[in-house]
């Protein structure tokens, strides 16, 4: 038997199916992270924070949008999603990499892109509220410097609980 | 894939059995001996290996042995 | 011994990122000696070279391709003569781009079709320059999990179990299963590793195939 799907959902199924990972079945290689997977994709806080981070750090360095795709080596259009669409899920790797580069903890940035559940969720919210603070101004404004400080100082690896 | 037919005589009871199956598990007569027959097979080839097939009831931390000739 | 033609070829379409457009492929309903073949002599050395390029990067080792021990010449030998189980490749170009195992006796655990029958998906793989989360080039064909899904969901129905598909997925994959193939996540199973199992109703399958509403 063969289903009536027609050529055009099935080329819009195909489409859409990009650049995500398909594999399943036992049994992983690595024992899986040690939050929790969540797999929402709708945009919330966390993403947001997380878009306004990398925007604030990557001005911070001067660096352009192609810039910094490649000190991190990811794709640029990944990039762009991450700092522009609040809804978009960022792939695992793209967002370890960028924790590689801005020398902050690539567990709580996975937190923050919903990649992972944080075991501890206040780093989040205080993210979020340095996310909600630095209006966007053409330059880094003072205020987003401070605000970037604040992100820095509850993103890293030995912040206080 | 070919696919060849064969005939089935069933007595009144077996028959009474086969129906309420597959009135329950939703499947047509064809796919639930198909079934039956999968999961034969796979018992079997457990049983042959020399492994032991048991029920178990958790609530009651019950193990049964199922004998398979 | 592996059987050397699949049981039946059907014609589909991957999409070729490289030159952006659709490209005629197979799917091929049996594991074949070809598939292997092409698993043990191209998949194997391109995921060498890629996991040592994530080595040089320093990329640790849970972001690493999950699947990468996997053993397709294993797992086929395994199930060559259970009727419970059955195979599907991807081949475009000549070449094998992924493949599938299925269980056909494993029920369900959904609520609302607990203990009734499905596809389970033993296995499911892309060739490692479909793959777009380990280094390297982009991903060449896009469309291999779609395409093995829809087959998983077609066989279900064949089989006379209404569409209904489960498997555990793999971390990496999570995203595809729950968003792209509309899968129900039913959490993380302490029994499979912890690995995610994701299942698929009826009525998600009919709006997965275009068929039902939302579609």
């Amino acid at each position: 038997m063969t289903l009536e799907i027609t050529k055009d959902w099935r080329r819009k199924l195909i489409l859409e199916e990009d650049g995500y990972d398909i594999s399943a079945g036992l049994t992983s290689a690595d024992p899986i992270f040690d939050g929790d997977i969540i797999v929402d994709d709708h945009g919330d806080d966390g993403l947001l924070a997380l878009g306004k981070f990398i925007n604030l750090m990557r001005r911070k360095r001067g660096l352009s949008i192609p810039d910094l795709a490649e000190q991190a080596d990811i794709d640029v259009g990944e990039l762009l999603s991450i700092e522009k669409e609040t809804a978009h899920v960022p792939e695992p790797r793209t967002v370890y990499m960028l924790a590689q580069v801005f020398g902050v903890s690539d567990r709580k940035l996975m937190g923050l892109s919903g990649l992972m559940q944080p075991k501890d969720e206040t780093y989040v919210e205080d993210a979020v509220r340095f996310a909600a603070k630095s209006e966007s101004i053409e330059k880094l404004s003072a205020l987003e410097q401070e605000a970037l400080n604040g992100f820095i100082t509850v993103l890293s690896e030995n912040a206080k609980k | 894939m070919p696919k060849k037919t064969m005939t089935l005589n069933l007595t009144e009871a077996e028959m009474a059995v086969l129906e309420e199956l597959c009135e329950k598990k939703d499947l047509s007569k064809t796919v639930l001996l198909r079934q039956a027959l999968r999961l034969y097979q796979q018992v079997d080839e457990r049983l042959s290996r020399g492994d032991t097939l048991f029920f178990e009831d958790q609530s009651k931390r019950e193990k049964a042995e199922i004998m398979m000739l | 011994m592996t059987a050397t033609q699949p049981s039946e070829i059907r014609a589909i379409e991957l999409y070729d990122n490289a030159g952006k457009d659709f490209v005629e492929a197979q799917r091929w309903h049996g594991v074949v000696d070809k598939n292997l073949a092409d698993w043990e002599a191209e998949w194997m050395p391109e995921l060498q070279r890629r996991l040592k390029l994530l080595n040089q990067q320093n990329v640790e080792r849970r972001f690493w391709p999950q699947s990468r021990h996997w053993d397709w010449r294993a797992k086929l030998k395994d199930i060559e003569k259970r009727l419970a189980n059955q195979s599907f490749a991807l081949v475009c170009n000549g070449m094998t781009q992924a493949m599938m195992t299925v269980d056909t006796t494993k029920r369900a655990r959904l609520e609302g079709q607990q203990t009734q029958h499905l596809v389970y998906v033993d296995y499911l793989e892309a060739a490692p320059w479909n793959r777009g989360d380990i280094a390297g080039d982009p991903p060449r064909y896009r469309g291999c999990g779609t395409e093995l899904i829809l087959a998983a969901v077609e066989l279900s129905i064949t089989e006379g179990f209404k569409g209904r598909v489960g498997l555990h997925s793999l971390p990496q994959a999570n995203r595809f299963y729950a968003n792209r193939c509309g899968m129900t996540d039913l959490g993380q199973d302490k029994t499979y590793e912890n690995l995610r199992y994701f299942e698929i109703t009826l009525e998600q399958a009919q709006v997965f195939i275009g068929k039902g509403k939302g579609a």
